[in-house]
């Protein structure tokens, strides 16, 4: 039997539904069940989660976890879908620890709040970054500039004078 | 005829001239004002301090060893042996700016290593030339809609010569480094008063 419809078997009431995506097993589940099916899915042998990746689709977020097993050779992609006010999802960085920095890019480029996370700041961008730019809603008129503080640290600021050649 | 039986008393030996510095010097044409010096028993030859300087500071570019993405895979393809930047006196890829008088700016410039580079660059002693390598040093290139990229090196630092590609390969390189020479070449007082060549 295929992993997704392990997981509905075993959590019905949290899994919307289950299908393919690009032939990798895939289930559509709530936020709340979350946390507990990704304990199980690790104890069923995935115990590489390889990417985590925030999609927003104008109207509503969803988080994509690709999953991997080392052991059986086998894909597995959840997919949580969040309103577009306030997106907010429980973290996985105490299941996998990878989860601890895939979820910070995902805050950083589009915004998803993690409950739970231990450390949850920008990771690429610059700390004084003003919004999320993989979001649609992101405001591409206004250039943002990174300048060296003295103590190395980065300062953003619209007004790049002390960059851009005069 | 057979080989055994030449009559090698025949044979006219011809004594090649040696080549001496200035017959180099003269061949380059760099110095215009080379003087007959043999003629005048001694090696004197006049030129302009502008010429001397110029050909000192193009024919020993020193780049600073910095790149930002894979046009510096090319800038390494460039530097190596097959393709020899050595030929041009510049195979010294300065670990430090402060020993650099050549910076290629080779890959996509974001908005994060942007006062970086420009720090790299102030930090390197004049004269100085900037060589802007591939689409994205020259203008953001793929990212040019990107939030976090610069459009082009020049809004943060002079360039001097600018090499199209995606990266260029090390022709474009060379072709790019005699643009340089060019320009270095025609650099002063002398070219602007038309006493160089």
């Amino acid at each position: 039997m295929n992993p997704a419809e392990e997981i509905k078997q075993l959590f019905p009431d949290s899994v919307v539904s289950v299908g393919h995506q690009t032939n990798k097993p895939l289930a559509i589940i709530k936020k709340e069940g979350l946390l507990k099916i990704a304990e199980k899915v690790k104890e069923m042998g995935f115990d590489n989660l390889s990417v985590i990746t925030g999609i927003d689709y104008g109207d509503r977020f969803e988080v994509v976890y690709n999953f991997l097993s080392y052991t059986k050779k086998q894909n597995l992609v959840l997919k949580v879908v969040l309103g577009h006010e306030n997106p907010e999802v429980d973290s996985l960085a105490s299941v996998w620890k990878v989860a601890d920095w895939l979820e910070r890019e995902t805050y950083d480029l589009v915004g998803i709040k993690f409950r739970g996370h231990p450390n949850l700041k920008r990771i690429l961008l610059p700390d004084g970054w003003i919004g999320h730019p993989l979001r649609k809603d992101y405001d591409m008129s206004v250039d943002q500039f990174v300048t060296v503080g003295e103590d190395g640290e980065d300062i953003v600021s619209t007004d790049g004078s002390n960059l851009l050649r005069r | 005829m057979d080989p055994l039986t030449i009559d090698t008393t025949k044979i006219k030996m011809t004594k090649k001239q040696p080549v001496t510095a200035l017959d180099k010097l003269n061949d380059t044409g760099l110095i215009s004002t080379v003087l007959a010096a043999r003629e005048r028993e001694g090696l004197i030859l006049f030129s302009t301090i502008d010429q001397v300087f110029n050909w000192a500071r193009l024919s020993s570019l020193w780049p600073v060893t910095s790149g930002l993405a894979c046009c510096a895979i090319e800038m390494m393809a460039t530097a190596m042996a097959h393709h020899d930047v050595a030929r041009f006196g510049m195979e010294i890829f300065r670990a430090s700016p402060r020993q650099a008088d050549l910076m290629f700016v080779a890959g996509t410039v974001t908005k994060r290593m942007a006062p970086r580079v420009k720090k790299l660059y102030e930090m390197m002693p004049d004269p100085k030339w900037v060589i802007s390598v591939g689409s994205c040093a020259n203008t953001g290139g793929p990212y040019h809609e990107s939030y976090s990229v610069l459009k082009g090196v020049d809004m943060i630092i002079p360039v001097d010569v600018y090499i199209p590609g995606c990266p260029p390969r090390p022709e474009a390189w060379i072709y790019g480094i005699i643009q340089l020479r060019e320009k270095i070449k025609n650099q002063g007082y002398g070219a602007k008063w038309g006493l160089n060549k």
